[in-house]
């Protein structure tokens, strides 16, 4: 990986404990190497504009959407809850927002949309952007995704 | 994040006997609108990144109405960027809340503008 990848990777990790920590009181560790559990019915896009371009998605099961929509909220969630949404959509916000505050002035200086969230997976997705990796991560048992391309 | 704010302030220890909700500015303005008159309004949280209208729209377009005038408004961002929070503080909200955030954090921001209210 290049420098500017693995510093790209070191602030995801780190946006992402924080915001699993913080907000639903649960560590949250990255999977190393192939790992190939995520379906990834749920994705949650936001995209990046001004001195960096780029996107974040996060893609989930729909059982994992489900357990962490719960451990966000406090409340258990229904079948097809459009909270599960929601949250998973907000987690990505978190989530791309903290990476976004880690990075150095200027690159800093660039707005994040409102998190677009579909049930379409990530099956053909191809990112626009020069520099692209994706991660997964695992809280109690539960794997999630996140691509970052910029 | 509605749910996630209600439930933080909860765990804060506040009594919340109504919470009127809005999904972004142009409703939470019109839901301002709809309840000119009321002093029960306590405290307005809003979030700075939404869709149709954002928070800072939000903030713009109450100052220019005149709604909920003396009512304590704190944003919620996930832009810890020293712009947005002038602008923020030019339009009127006298603190935010940066996400990721604890219940305890949501506390000490609320609590003090509760009390001078």
């Amino acid at each position: 990986m290049s420098n500017t990848q693995d510093e790209a990777v070191t602030r995801l990790d780190s946006a992402v404990a924080e915001v699993f920590e913080t907000m639903l009181e649960r560590s949250c560790d990255p999977l190393e190497g192939e790992v190939d559990t995520v379906e990834g019915r749920i994705v949650a896009r936001i995209q990046f504009t001004g001195a960096v371009d780029g996107e974040c998605l996060l893609y989930a099961s729909q059982a994992t959407a489900s357990v962490t929509a719960e451990a966000l909220l406090g409340t258990p969630s229904e079948p097809h809850d459009p909270m599960v949404d929601d949250a998973i959509g907000e987690l990505c916000n978190m989530i791309a927002g903290g990476w976004k505050s880690k990075l150095a002035s200027p690159d800093s200086n660039c707005s994040i949309s409102t998190p677009a969230v579909t049930r379409d997976g990530l099956e053909g997705y191809q990112a626009k952007f020069g520099t692209k990796f994706s991660r997964k991560y695992s809280f109690q048992g539960n794997v999630f995704g996140v691509v970052l391309a910029f | 994040m509605r749910k996630v704010i209600e439930r933080a302030l909860r765990q804060a220890g506040l009594e919340l006997s109504e919470v009127l909700q809005a999904s972004n500015g142009e409703e939470a303005l019109q839901t301002l609108r709809d309840n000119q008159g009321s002093d029960a309004l306590a405290l307005i949280l809003s979030d700075i990144n939404m869709p149709v209208m954002d928070g800072l729209q939000f903030l713009e377009a109450r100052k220019q109405e005149n709604l909920a005038q003396g009512v304590p408004v704190v944003m919620i961002t996930t832009e810890g960027n020293e712009s947005f929070v002038l602008r923020a503080i030019a339009a009127g909200a006298q603190g935010y809340i940066c996400k990721p955030f604890t219940a305890e954090q949501v506390k000490a921001r609320v609590l003090p503008l509760l009390r001078a209210a």
